[in-house]
């Protein structure tokens, strides 16, 4: 087929792919006959209200030398690998504070970090394009540093995210700058299956975040700066199976929620949503106008146990605690006493929900739990 | 042949000719690749335009979100609150003026659990309150009078997110970063570079790339 009637194919296919997306916009919009906000004070929520000691800040972790781009709970929660500008990771001991290692990293460019579901390894990634897997138990070098123990090599661009896939300490996905997502397998250090890229259905921008469902591990979400988030099973490289719209900017960060049906993302729209996965319908958008001209972009976010309350970190410093149910901020960490003094770059709720810790780039980690009394019966 | 005068052929002068044009195959697959991937994008449209129908309304979804919320305990949320008989005491002490006592008076009026002290108010109102200690709405020209602690935003450099231990300039900070290339165009400035501003984008991309960072 000549050159020029493929291009003219490939308009034509475009403007197909567009009308379609668009028709399928407008068939959705004929189902939201409702989001959570209206339907909870329909039926007589009332809001959570938080008294100014109710959620206080009990532990701050120093020892970082640079901006905290990450941080990770062990599922025993008694422990939090954070990944720094500084070129290093630091492992705490969430109750005393103690750091129990510092390692310093071969590419000092770390964007983030996670712990394996067992506590022995961590795993981070940056702009080296890699992901580097460090056993905690390992013996250190003459140097004094913790070797690498498994090296991911195979993206072709920077590596934003990476979890473990949980109950494993074998498999890893990892998000891109290079379009994709990979679930890689560590024994052998290979790709085990790759999301999206060049001749695949996926995000036409790079990759910025993933959640690994803890309902059912199969599958995932990530967040991308083509300003979708798309859900996929691990079973299935070759197309996402679905496509969540509705962002008008990159997305930074996605997060199951607790019931594994629903996820939330955070944008540079300023914007916090929740979307159902098993319909697509987007149920909520968390926003609060400001007074200035300049929107603060959602850099992280995470939810409490019940998923009631969504923690947001933003581009300006504030932290902010939404009520899921009736969408209204019912506590900014970003203004309380003791807070960060920078912008909360990274959020995570401990296994258990009784901790949330924030890291920010004022180098330091915070740990905030209840502070606040409560009936005894 | 020699050639003559009247009646002979003149051959035309020799012409060099363009090299033939060589087919571009990679660019026709790369292109044919990218046909059929929109073709197949379409059929999925197609496929799930058809089932958008038959799918639940939103409604049904926000019941299961709300229910599922609401009979889950969660840590992190109050609950009914306890109640202070140990307060009543500090809030009849706080009723005569308490410019000594202003810490207690402060936790007691703005219900502060009575073990923990507020910060002390300095130069805000004199009213014993914590949450005017916050100074939450201090902007830059006035925040030093405000609280004893400034926040990040009684900064005197216009974007002091982006600058932290970087002397501010006009714009954004500056940040070297080695393998940035190139001319910089809209959020693609230095290609290895993730999410570089339009404002710190400038020709010379490798040695003021701006990160996010």
């Amino acid at each position: 087929m000549p050159v020029a009637e493929l291009k003219e194919r490939h308009a034509a296919a475009i403007e197909a792919v567009n009308d379609l997306r668009e028709r399928l916009k407008q068939r959705r919009q004929q189902l939201l006959d409702t989001d959570v906000a209206g339907y909870a004070r329909s039926h007589g929520r009332s809001q959570v209200t938080f008294g100014p000691t109710d959620l206080v800040c009990c532990r701050t972790l120093q020892g970082h030398t640079g901006k905290v781009y990450s941080l990770d709970w062990t599922p025993e929660r008694d422990r939090i690998v954070s990944a720094s500008q500084d070129g290093r990771l630091i492992v705490w001991n969430a109750q005393t504070s103690q750091k129990t290692h510092a390692i310093k990293l071969p590419c000092a460019w770390v964007m983030t970090c996670a712990f394996s579901p067992t506590g022995q390894s961590v795993a981070c990634g940056g702009l080296d394009s890699m992901c580097s897997i460090f056993n905690l138990n390992s013996a250190t070098d003459r140097d004094g540093n913790l070797p690498v123990s498994v090296t991911l090599n195979g993206h072709k661009g920077y590596v934003s995210c990476c979890q473990y896939v949980p109950d494993e300490d074998i498999h890893i996905i990892t998000s891109s700058g290079d379009q994709t997502c990979v679930l890689w397998d560590i024994t052998t250090g290979l790709r085990t299956t790759v999301f999206g890229g060049e001749f695949q259905s996926g995000h036409t921008a790079d990759v910025l975040s993933v959640s690994i469902n803890g309902a059912n591990s199969r599958v995932f979400v990530s967040g991308s700066c083509d300003g979708t988030a798309r859900l996929w099973d691990t079973r299935v490289a070759s197309r996402a199976m679905r496509t969540f719209q509705g962002h008008e900017g990159d997305v930074n960060t996605v997060k199951f929620f607790p019931d594994g049906n629903r996820f939330g993302t955070g944008s540079d729209d300023g914007t916090c949503r929740l979307f159902d996965i098993r319909n697509g319908h987007q149920l909520q958008v968390y926003y609060q106008q400001h007074s200035d001209k300049e929107v603060p972009l959602v850099t992280s976010i995470a939810f409490s146990i019940s998923g009631r309350l969504l923690f947001a970190g933003y581009s300006n410093g504030d932290c902010y605690v939404w009520d899921t149910l009736l969408a209204r901020v019912v506590l900014n960490l970003g203004s309380v006493q003791n807070s960060h003094e920078n912008r909360i770059s990274c959020l995570g709720l401990s296994a258990d929900g009784s901790s949330l810790c924030t890291g920010s780039w004022d180098t330091n980690l915070k740990i905030w739990a209840f502070g606040g009394h409560r009936k005894v019966i | 042949m020699a050639a003559g005068s009247g009646g002979s052929l003149s051959l035309p002068p020799p012409c060099p000719k363009s090299p033939p044009e060589y087919p571009d195959l990679y660019g026709k697959r790369r292109e044919t690749a990218k046909v059929q991937m929109l073709e197949r994008e379409i059929s999925f449209l197609e496929v799930e335009l058809k089932s958008v129908g038959g799918l639940q309304h939103a409604s049904r979804c926000c019941k299961e979100v709300t229910d599922f919320v609401t009979t889950n305990s969660d840590p992190l949320i109050p609950t009914n609150r306890k109640n202070r008989k140990s307060c009543r005491l500090w809030k009849w002490l706080c009723g005569i003026p308490c410019f000594n006592l202003s810490m207690i008076c402060c936790c007691c009026y703005s219900e502060c659990s009575c073990h923990l002290t507020c910060r002390p108010c300095y130069n805000c109102n004199d009213m014993c309150d914590c949450s005017l200690c916050k100074c939450s709405s201090c902007n830059c020209n006035s925040c030093l009078s405000c609280c004893t602690n400034p926040r990040r935003r009684c900064c005197s450099c216009p974007k002091s997110q982006c600058c932290g231990n970087i002397s501010c300039g006009k714009t954004c900070c500056i940040f070297r970063f080695p393998s940035c290339k190139d001319r910089c165009y809209r959020w693609k400035c230095c290609p290895k570079c993730p999410k570089v501003r339009l404002c710190c984008c400038t020709k010379n991309c490798c040695n003021l790339c701006c990160f996010l960072f």
